[in-house]
C-alpha cells in the first residue's frame, strides 16, 4: 500500500503539472507581430457606444495610408478594459496601444507601475511627430507627469446644453438660456406638475455613473473642487453658494429628479420628460433618433464667465511593445491635422487640436462643442487620486446635498476627506 | 490459524492498493482545477493581503497586518458589513419562510400548482445581473412600469432605488423574489419524501393540520431547511451582482455590500492588498457563520 501510494503521488503530480502548464500557457496572449514586412499593432479601447464606427473609420484610414503598419482596434466595455489592462500590461501580454479608461486620471496608476512608454522622443512639429503643442493646454498638462508626456487624446469633448425646442416653445421660451440666471428661470418654468412629482422636469441632472455635470454648476459661480495647491476648494464661499442654489433647486423646486445615474438622465431627456440636459457630443445621435426636436447651445454663463467641462480619453503605448516606433507613428498620425479634421467630421466631436480654426464650423453641432474648447476645464485634472476623490467623496457629497443635507457642513466634511486623499496639510 | 488468514488477506490488500492508485488518477484533473483556480488564489490572496499590493507594480512592500488594521478603522467597510449582514438576515429568513409557506400550499400536484411552481422557480434560473437590470427599469420613477401602474391607480410612487430609506429594502425584496423558487423546490421535494403513514398516525392521535405540520413535516424537513438556510446565508454574504446592476452601491453607500466594496478597492482602484484583506475577513465571517449554523441545526444529526 505504501508502495502504491508512493507510485500514485508522482503520477498524479505529473498529470497535475502537465495540466497546470497547459492551463498557464493557454492564458498567454500574443498581441502584436510582423509578417512580410508589415507590422501589426493591436489597440484596445472602451468605445462601445455609437461613436465606435468613427474611431474604426480613422483606424481604417491609417491602415489604408500606411500599408506597412496595420492597426486592429478592439472594443470592450470600460469596466472590462479597466480590469484586464493593468495585469496584461504589467506582464507584457497586453495590446500595443490602449485607452485605459474614460477618466484621464487613470494614467497615473499605469505610469506608477512603469507600464507605458513616455512619448517625448516622438514629440515635435514634423510630419511624423506628435505635435503636442497643438493639444489643448489642459489636456497636455493632464497627460504630462514628471515633465514627460505619456498619452495623447483619443478624443476631445466638451459639454453643451441640450434642449427640447418643442418644450421651450410650449412654455413660451423662444431662445435657449445664455446666463445662469436664465438657466435657473427656464428650469423652473419648464418644471410642470405636482410639487414633488413633476410630470416634466426643467433639467435632467445626474450625480453618479456619469460625465460630471455638478462641477460645471460650481464653476459657473467661481467655485471648484480643488485649488491650485491640491487643497480642497469644495467648501469655499463660492462653492457653497453655488451648491446651495442648485441643491435647493433640486430638493425644493424639483427641477430635476434626485439620484439619477448618467443613463437615467439621458433616458429622462430622450423620453421627453425633461426639457434640458448638460451632455457631450456622444449623446446627440441618440437624442435625435428618439425624435426630439433638438437644440444644442453653449452652457450658460455665470458670474465667473464662460466655462464648461472638458472630457478626454488618454491613448497610451505599452512599455514592452515590440514596435514602439510604429506605435508612435500611429499616434502622430492620429493626432495630426488631417486625422483630427476627419474624426471631427465623422464623429461630431471637436478636434483634439487648437490649431484647426474654423475648419469644423460647417457642422453646427460640432461647432458648438468646438467653440467651448478654450474655456473648457478637465474634472480633477492631473490629480493622481482623482477616481477616489470622485467615487469616495464628491459623488456622495452631491447625493447628500440633493437630499437636503446642509451644504456648508457637508462641504466641510468633504473637504477634510479630499485633503486627506491629496495630502494637503492646509486647515 | 495464522497460515489460514494470510492467503485471504493478501488479495484484499492488493485490490485495495489498486483502487487507491486509480483513485488518484481519477481525481487528478479535479485536483489540478481546484489547486489552480481555488487553492492557489486563496493562498496568494492571503499573501497579498500582507502587502501594499498595487496591480502591475513590479515590487510590493510587505506591510504585515497593516491592511487589516486599516480595515478595522475604515467606516465604509463597517457600513458595507452592516448592509451585508442586514441583507443576509432579511433575505435568508424571508426566502426560507416564504419558500416553506409556498411549498406547503403547492404540495399537492395539480395543473394549477405545477403552473405556480414553474412561475415561482422561473426567476431562479435567470441571471442575477439580468434580474437586477430588469427590476431597475421596472422601478424607474420616471419611465418604469411599476410606478406607472401605481400612478394610474392614484398612488404616488416612491423613488424605490434613489431613496436612502427604500433602496436596501427594495434590493432585499428582489433578492427574495429571485431565490424563493429555489427554496420552494428543495423543500417541496423533501416534503414529498415524508411517509404518508406518519400523517395518518398523527391524524389518528387527533393532531390537526397545524400540529401535523409542526410535529411531522418540520422535523422531516430539517436537512432541507439546513441546506437552504446555509446556501441562502452564504449567497447573501457574497451579495454583489444585484447591487452592482441595480444601485452600484448607492445612494450614498446605502446598498454597498462587502463584495461591492472589495470590487471597488481591487478592480477600480487596483488596491489588491487591501481588497485581499477584505476578502479574507469576509471568508472568515462566512466560515464562522456557516460553522455556527451547522452546529445550531445539528448537522451530524441530519446528515
Amino acid at each position: 500500500m505504501l508502495f502504491a501510494h508512493r507510485r500514485a503521488v508522482p503520477v498524479a503530480a505529473a498529470i497535475a503539472a502537465i495540466a497546470a502548464l497547459l492551463l498557464t500557457t493557454a492564458c498567454g496572449n500574443g498581441s502584436s507581430g510582423s509578417s512580410g514586412g508589415v507590422v501589426h499593432l493591436s489597440m484596445l479601447t472602451g468605445f462601445t457606444g455609437p461613436d465606435e464606427p468613427s474611431y474604426q473609420t480613422l483606424v481604417k484610414e491609417f491602415n489604408d495610408t500606411h500599408p506597412d503598419i496595420q492597426v486592429t482596434m478592439t472594443v470592450e466595455p470600460w469596466a472590462t478594459v479597466g480590469q484586464k489592462l493593468p495585469a496584461s500590461w504589467a506582464t507584457g501580454q497586453g495590446p500595443d496601444l490602449a485607452t485605459p479608461s474614460s477618466d484621464p486620471g487613470s494614467i497615473f496608476s499605469y505610469i506608477k507601475t512603469n507600464s507605458v512608454l513616455p512619448l517625448d522622443p516622438a514629440v515635435g512639429s514634423g510630419a511624423d511627430q506628435i505635435d503636442s503643442a497643438a493639444f489643448p493646454p489642459s489636456v497636455k498638462a493632464a497627460f504630462t507627469v514628471g515633465g514627460k508626456l505619456y498619452a495623447v487624446p483619443a478624443n476631445m469633448a466638451t459639454l453643451a446644453l441640450y434642449y427640447n425646442k418643442d418644450m421651450f416653445a410650449a412654455a413660451g421660451i423662444s431662445t435657449p438660456p445664455t446666463t445662469e440666471d436664465d438657466l435657473i428661470a427656464d428650469a423652473k418654468k419648464l418644471t410642470i406638475g405636482a410639487a414633488g412629482k413633476p410630470s416634466q422636469y426643467g433639467i435632467s441632472l445626474a450625480d453618479n455613473n456619469t460625465i460630471q455635470m455638478w462641477p460645471v454648476l460650481q464653476w459657473m459661480s467661481g467655485g471648484d473642487i480643488l485649488d491650485s495647491n491640491n487643497c480642497a476648494a469644495v467648501n469655499s464661499a463660492a462653492s457653497v453658494s453655488a451648491l446651495t442654489t442648485w441643491s435647493q433647486l433640486v430638493a425644493k423646486d424639483h427641477i430635476s429628479p434626485v439620484g439619477q445615474a448618467g443613463a437615467d438622465a439621458d433616458t429622462l431627456f430622450a423620453s421627453k420628460k425633461a426639457a434640458m440636459e448638460i451632455n457631450g457630443p456622444w449623446a446627440a445621435a441618440g437624442f435625435k433618433s428618439a425624435g426630439i426636436n433638438l437644440g444644442i447651445a453653449q452652457v450658460p454663463v455665470g458670474s465667473a464667465g464662460p466655462v464648461t467641462l472638458a472630457s478626454t480619453v488618454p491613448l497610451m503605448i505599452e512599455r514592452t511593445t515590440k514596435h514602439p516606433a510604429q506605435a508612435k507613428t500611429f499616434l502622430a498620425w492620429y493626432t495630426s491635422k488631417t486625422a483630427q479634421e476627419k474624426f471631427s467630421q465623422v464623429s461630431g466631436f471637436p478636434p483634439a487640436r487648437t490649431d484647426l480654426g474654423n475648419s469644423t464650423a460647417g457642422d453646427p453641432a460640432v461647432s458648438v462643442f468646438a467653440q467651448a474648447l478654450p474655456h473648457a476645464k478637465l474634472y480633477l485634472a492631473g490629480q493622481s487620486v482623482a477616481s477616489q476623490i470622485d467615487s469616495d467623496v464628491y459623488v456622495p457629497f452631491i447625493q447628500k446635498i440633493e437630499r437636503g443635507a446642509g451644504v456648508q457642513s457637508a462641504a466641510d466634511d468633504a473637504a477634510k476627506q479630499i485633503n486627506k486623499l491629496t495630502g494637503c496639510k492646509q486647515n | 490459524m495464522t497460515t489460514n488468514r494470510i492467503p485471504t488477506a493478501q488479495p484484499a490488500r492488493r485490490r485495495s492498493a489498486r483502487r487507491f492508485n486509480s483513485a488518484y488518477l481519477f481525481i487528478a484533473p479535479s485536483l489540478v482545477l481546484i489547486a489552480v483556480f481555488i487553492a492557489e488564489p486563496i493562498v496568494q490572496s492571503g499573501w497579498m493581503s500582507l502587502h501594499d499590493w498595487m496591480v502591475g507594480e513590479s515590487s510590493h512592500r510587505f506591510v504585515g497586518f497593516a491592511n487589516y488594521t486599516r480595515l478595522f478603522h475604515d467606516s465604509r467597510f463597517w457600513n458595507a458589513l452592516r448592509v451585508t449582514v442586514v441583507y443576509t438576515l432579511v433575505v435568508s429568513v424571508g426566502q426560507v419562510v416564504l419558500g416553506l409557506a409556498i411549498a406547503s400550499r403547492l404540495r399537492r400536484t395539480t395543473w394549477y400548482s405545477t403552473l405556480l411552481r414553474t412561475a415561482y422557480f422561473f426567476p431562479f434560473i435567470a441571471s442575477l445581473v439580468v434580474v437586477g437590470i430588469i427590476w431597475k427599469f421596472l422601478l424607474d420613477p420616471q419611465v418604469g412600469l411599476v410606478d406607472a401602474w401605481l400612478a394610474a391607480v392614484g398612488v404616488s410612487p416612491p423613488a424605490w432605488l434613489q431613496s436612502t430609506a427604500l433602496a436596501l429594502p427594495t434590493v432585499m425584496a428582489v433578492g427574495i423574489w429571485k431565490n424563493v423558487g429555489f427554496t420552494m423546490i428543495v423543500l417541496l421535494a423533501s416534503m414529498q419524501q415524508v411517509p404518508r403513514d406518519l400523517y395518518e398516525a398523527a391524524a389518528l392521535d387527533g393532531a390537526g393540520a397545524w400540529r401535523q405540520f409542526r410535529n411531522v413535516t418540520l422535523p422531516a424537513l430539517r436537512p432541507a431547511l439546513l441546506f437552504t438556510t446555509v446556501i441562502a446565508t452564504v449567497n447573501g454574504l457574497q451579495l454583489f451582482d444585484l447591487v452592482f446592476s441595480m444601485t452600484s452601491g448607492g445612494p450614498i453607500f446605502h446598498t454597498e455590500s462587502v463584495v461591492m466594496y472589495l470590487y471597488q478597492k481591487g478592480f477600480v482602484e487596483f488596491q489588491m492588498g487591501y481588497a485581499s484583506a477584505i476578502a479574507w475577513v469576509l471568508f472568515v465571517i462566512i466560515l464562522g457563520i456557516s460553522a455556527v449554523q451547522l452546529r445550531v441545526l445539528r448537522y451530524r444529526d441530519v446528515d
